[in-house]
């Protein structure tokens, strides 16, 4: 809710016509063609929270007046049936318009913060007890009518009426309560949200840079913890918290961040496709985290990891960016590739594949087929 | 050939940063912080290649996407590559709808982000290894769809899934072409159809990432 767009029920705008167009332009920020557009110019301006003086109660009061004088008039002169209810309904509108009136300023101005002095200068007080009067007025003026010598008619219509004019008369000032605590209620809820993240910046950012104050002097932990806070950051802000039994990309994400960690490189991992984490693919995983391990130990930075899931296989690409090695002059002894990496991946029945050459950058695909899961 | 650029961003450390990693051959002629700021200075000086923070302050609240509705478009409009710390699919594929050439997250080298302005700079598209994951998800290349012609905007073609699964691999584009014994130029004309698909498909992923930064 940016800016506070026109908050009023649209019966309030339509009654008060013209204003909301041009305010709501300027709420979109377009701008006229006429303002030179400097440095200093904003193009877009807060809100203008101006009220139009409120005048179309006196219009409706005085055709009401009109529409009385025009009843009063006919029943005079004897011409035309004007129904004895016509009077006192005429004169029962004339107090709704006034009862309602004070409120229309104090709405259109702005519904979140209303205007409770405008609501209660002038002659608004004035307005509402007169209209008061009035109804109270009216309702009894109804009730000594005799409907044409009905008593059970005039029991049971007079009093419904008059709940209806008690209910009816204060109906906007209900509403309008009712749209405030609404209000009161949403800005106690984002209050809520920022105590709720400023006590978790507090309780990782602000301890981190505390902590990054006291090693300035260790480049190596300082880079360490930036990253660790960052990775935290991120995943507090961007992404829905999953767990790794749900998502093997959570997974892979959190193997390559203990790779991160453990050796202080940075790993870009990019994962496509989703799906919970079965036990060859947590195999795959630790199989890439170990390949990360040998990227991390042995080669350089960047190091790119790259997953795919389609239906048939989850696949891992590790890539570093050299400076290789020739595959088979590796000792046999070296357990490394031969037993973490591929041995892992051969046990729940996939492959690893590391392709090197000196010189040249060094990627391990580990490729795991999904058949057993069906 | 010098490349002219302008650094919009809200962060003066970022802009310093930034402006120091670009190399000799690229010339920072402007700077900018925020949405009014940005559109007045790209206007003064017309550079060839706007390097743009996804989230700044000003304009309707819309960040980057104000500043690509109101620089595009017209003949001598700049080239824009998007940069950000943030890897929400929304940014990155609202961005990219709205018209950036490319997008690249901050962590990036200095040489890369050099690399990066002046492919833009040449009217190359620059995928990030991120950006080409999210194109394989968004086109749903994992669940088996290919398309069956070039000009089909909701899939990507088989070479297509190919080249992107290599630069999501973290190969570059020259790398990529040798891989797939193809012609660097070949690579940048798969990468271009593939920006042109992301910028104009109307699959509802992309839909749904560009309505959540609210664009359509």
């Amino acid at each position: 809710m940016r800016g506070h767009p026109d908050f009023a029920p649209d019966i309030w705008r339509a009654l008060s016509g013209g204003g909301s167009a041009s305010r709501l332009r300027r709420a979109r920020g377009e701008v006229c063609d006429d303002e030179p557009v400097t440095e200093s110019t904003r193009m877009t301006r807060p809100l203008r929270r101006e009220a139009a003086p409120s005048t179309w109660w006196r219009a409706l009061v005085g055709g009401m007046m009109i529409a009385l004088a025009l009843a009063l008039l006919a029943r005079r002169l004897g011409v035309g049936e004007v129904s004895a209810w016509a009077l006192p309904a005429i004169v029962f509108i004339t107090a709704l318009i006034l009862v309602w009136s004070p409120l229309d300023s104090a709405v259109q101005s702005d519904a979140r913060r209303p205007d409770v002095t405008g609501l209660f200068s002038h002659d608004a007080w004035g307005r509402v007890v007169v209209g008061l009067l009035l109804a109270i007025g009216a309702v009894i003026w109804f009730a000594q009518w005799d409907f044409k010598g009905h008593p059970l008619t005039h029991a049971i219509v007079v009093p419904i009426v008059a709940v209806m004019a008690i209910i009816l008369v204060p109906a906007p000032w209900w509403t309008r309560l009712i749209r405030q605590l609404a209000v009161e209620r949403e800005q106690r809820v984002r209050e809520f949200e920022r105590a709720e993240i400023a006590a978790h910046l507090h309780d990782s950012v602000m301890q981190t840079l505390t902590l990054i104050r006291a090693k300035a002097n260790e480049p190596d932990t300082v880079a360490r913890l930036a990253r660790a806070q960052e990775r935290d950051l991120r995943a507090y802000l961007y992404q829905d918290r999953r767990s790794e039994a749900d998502s093997v990309a959570t997974a892979l994400l959190a193997a390559m961040s203990e790779v991160e960690d453990t050796h202080g490189v940075a790993i870009d991992v990019v994962s496509v496709g989703d799906a919970p984490t079965t036990i060859p693919m947590r195999a795959a995983v630790r199989a890439a985290r170990e390949a990360a391990t040998n990227a991390a130990r042995h080669g350089m930075e960047p190091i790119s990891v790259y997953a795919e899931l389609t239906e048939d296989s989850y696949e891992i690409f590790v890539r570093d960016s050299g400076p290789g090695f020739d595959p088979r002059v590796v000792d046999q002894d070296r357990a490394g590739i031969r037993n973490s990496i591929i041995g892992r991946a051969a046990r729940h029945g996939g492959t690893a594949v590391i392709s090197s050459a000196p010189q040249s950058r060094t990627e391990v695909a580990i490729t795991m087929p999904r058949k057993d899961e069906k | 050939m010098t490349v002219r650029v302008v650094i919009v961003d809200d962060h003066d450390v970022i802009r310093v940063g930034v402006r120091e990693s670009l190399e000799d051959d690229i010339e920072v002629v402007g700077e900018a912080r925020d949405v009014e700021s940005a559109i007045v200075a790209i206007k003064d000086v017309a550079p060839d290649v706007v390097i743009l923070d996804v989230h700044l302050p000003g304009g309707t609240g819309g960040g980057a996407l104000d500043v690509l509705a109101e620089i595009l478009g017209g003949t001598g409009a700049p080239k824009v590559l998007a940069l950000s710390v943030s890897d929400a699919a929304d940014d990155v594929v609202a961005v990219v709808r709205a018209g950036a050439r490319g997008y690249v997250t901050k962590s990036i080298s200095g040489p890369d982000l050099s690399d990066a302005v002046r492919r833009v700079a040449s009217g190359d598209a620059v995928f990030s290894p991120r950006l080409a994951g999210f194109v394989l998800d968004a086109f749903n290349a994992a669940g088996g769809e290919v398309a069956e012609a070039d000009e089909d905007l909701d899939s990507l073609t088989a070479r297509e899934q190919e080249v992107m699964r290599l630069i999501a691999r973290g190969y570059t584009y020259r790398e990529v072409g040798e891989k797939l014994f193809i012609s660097i130029k070949t690579v940048e004309t798969h990468v271009g159809k593939v920006l042109h698909k992301l910028q104009l498909s109307n699959r509802h992923e992309l839909a749904r990432w560009a309505a959540q930064r609210r664009i359509v």
